[in-house]
This record gives C-alpha cells, sequence and structure tokens, in this order.
C-alpha cells in the first residue's frame, strides 16, 4: 500500500518526501479531530456520571 | 512466490498501521486531551470573568435575577484546595461528554448552586485535564469553593469518598440516598453539593461520590473566602 502510494506521487524523491510528510499530517489531524473523538466515548473513561441522572 | 511476498508485505504494513494508529490514540487520550480541556477551561474561566466584570456595575443596583443556566454554557467556577492551590475548573450546565470536555457538569435535574436540594457535580478522574484525577484525598472537612460572579459558596465535605455502583442514583437526589442506607451523608433537607466520578481510575465499574453542605456564603464584592486564601 505504502509502496504503491509513493510510486504513483509525482516529482522526484525529495518531492514525494515532502508530499508524503504533508499526507501524513492531514491524516494525523484528521485522526485527531475526528475519529479519536469519535472513539473515545467507546472507551470506560467518560463514564464519570451516575446513570439516568 | 510473488503473490506471497505481496500477502506477507501487505500483512505487515497493516500492522504496523494499526500499531501506528494505536500510539496515536493513546497519545490522542493522555495528552491531546489533556491540552485541549486546559485551555478549553481557562477560556471558559476568563470569558465568565469578563461577563461577570461587565455585569459586576449593574448588579451594585439590586439583585440582579438569577439567569437560567444555558444547556452546555459555563456558569460558574469551581475551587478546591485539596487538588491543589491553583485548581478551578469552570461547571457547565448538563453531563454530555461534550460538555464534560471542557469542565465540570452540572447535572440538569438537581438544584442550582446555593439552593435548597442538591447541587451534583460530575468530572473527568482521567483524561481531559484528569479534573477529579485526586478525587480519593478527599477528606472530611475540606472546603469547596464555588462562585458564580455575585457570590462565594463554600462547601464543607462531610465524609471521605463513597464508592458505589453506576446505577446508584440516589447518591444525586435532593437528600442523597445512596444504595447503601449507611452511607447517607444527611438527615433531613439543606443545601447540599455532590461531587461524583469514575473508579478504578481509568475504568467505569464503579463511580466515587463525595457529599458537602454549605457552609458559608459571601458575596463576591468581600473578597476570597478564608477557604481560598490560606
Amino acid at each position: 500500500m505504502y509502496g504503491w502510494i509513493w510510486r504513483h506521487l509525482p516529482g522526484n524523491a525529495i518531492v514525494r518526501a515532502l508530499i508524503s510528510l504533508v499526507l501524513i499530517a492531514g491524516v494525523v489531524f484528521l485522526l485527531f479531530q475526528y475519529v479519536f473523538p469519535w472513539a473515545e466515548p467507546l472507551l470506560p473513561f467518560n463514564d464519570v456520571t451516575v446513570d439516568g441522572a | 512466490m510473488r503473490s506471497v511476498r505481496v500477502v506477507v508485505r501487505s500483512l505487515s504494513e497493516l500492522c504496523i498501521t494499526v500499531g501506528v494508529l494505536l500510539v496515536l490514540f493513546v497519545v490522542y487520550l493522555l495528552y491531546w486531551t489533556g491540552i485541549r480541556a486546559d485551555s478549553a477551561a481557562d477560556s471558559e474561566i476568563s470569558r465568565l470573568q469578563d461577563r461577570w466584570s461587565r455585569a459586576g456595575a449593574t448588579a451594585e443596583h439590586g439583585a440582579r435575577r438569577p439567569a437560567a443556566y444555558r444547556d452546555g454554557a459555563a456558569f460558574a467556577v469551581m475551587y478546591i484546595p485539596r487538588f491543589g492551590r491553583d485548581w478551578a475548573r469552570p461547571v457547565l450546565q448538563n453531563t454530555e461528554p461534550g460538555t464534560l470536555r471542557r469542565g465540570l457538569g452540572h447535572y440538569s435535574r438537581t438544584a442550582r448552586l446555593g439552593e435548597r436540594g442538591n447541587f451534583a457535580v460530575a468530572g473527568h478522574r482521567r483524561t481531559h485535564g484528569d479534573p477529579f484525577r485526586d478525587f480519593p484525598a478527599l477528606r472530611p472537612g475540606d472546603p469547596v469553593v464555588v462562585s458564580d460572579g455575585r457570590t462565594w459558596y463554600t462547601y464543607t465535605l462531610t465524609r471521605r469518598p463513597y464508592r458505589t455502583l453506576p446505577d446508584d442514583t440516589g447518591v444525586v437526589a435532593p437528600l442523597p440516598a445512596p444504595l447503601d442506607p449507611d452511607a447517607a451523608p444527611f438527615r433531613r433537607p439543606g443545601r447540599y453539593l455532590t461531587l461524583t466520578t469514575c473508579d478504578p481510575e481509568w475504568g467505569s465499574s464503579h463511580r466515587l461520590i463525595a457529599w458537602a453542605r454549605l457552609d458559608a456564603t459571601r458575596p463576591v464584592a468581600s473578597g476570597k473566602p478564608a477557604a481560598l486564601r490560606r
């Protein structure tokens, strides 16, 4: 998968490395902003109230 | 042979990806939620203080009518000296996950701050700034001070934190009535405060409860209460 992405990026190795960094940063941003906040309530650390109140 | 290599490579890439994801998630829980919660709490507190200082001038001319608590909005600041001199957290209306990310949450159905009944507040033990991390360190006699911009309310804890089950909703009743009758902190109705958080620290099998009774009120204009000046 990563090899496939690397081969399909344009430019020489340096350009590809820079684009890869941007892609990684974008993925981390999406994870921290949307995916993890969504996944977090599925874990038990959020249950701080007594139920139904 | 080539197809075997592709399968092995894909499998290892998948494993590495999952591993990196898990590490990132732990970083998110342990650090990122704390950073976000601290900055959210600070901005809620400074917004409240701005609002209070703007409203202060009009308050001099007689009692303002207490405003209704707006869902998800901060309306008070809580201080618990036992958790540290600088420990201050905003109290927001309702106990939704999104609200508890920004501070402590007031159980909407319980009494208003300082009123007769039970002013019940929930907070995170771990993650999101760990506001109630030191909950088990609370002791009888510890002050819990809450300000709504006009009045300092000083509550005093009555007993060590009580450990109970998540469905023990009686603990936030106007006259707290926990499942274990021996744990009941008060005999007659009054002005009470209840704090709830989870127990164990990283689990959700139980809840920790602390009860306090309103001991003193003091207009904000006359300065901090004794409990915060120590």
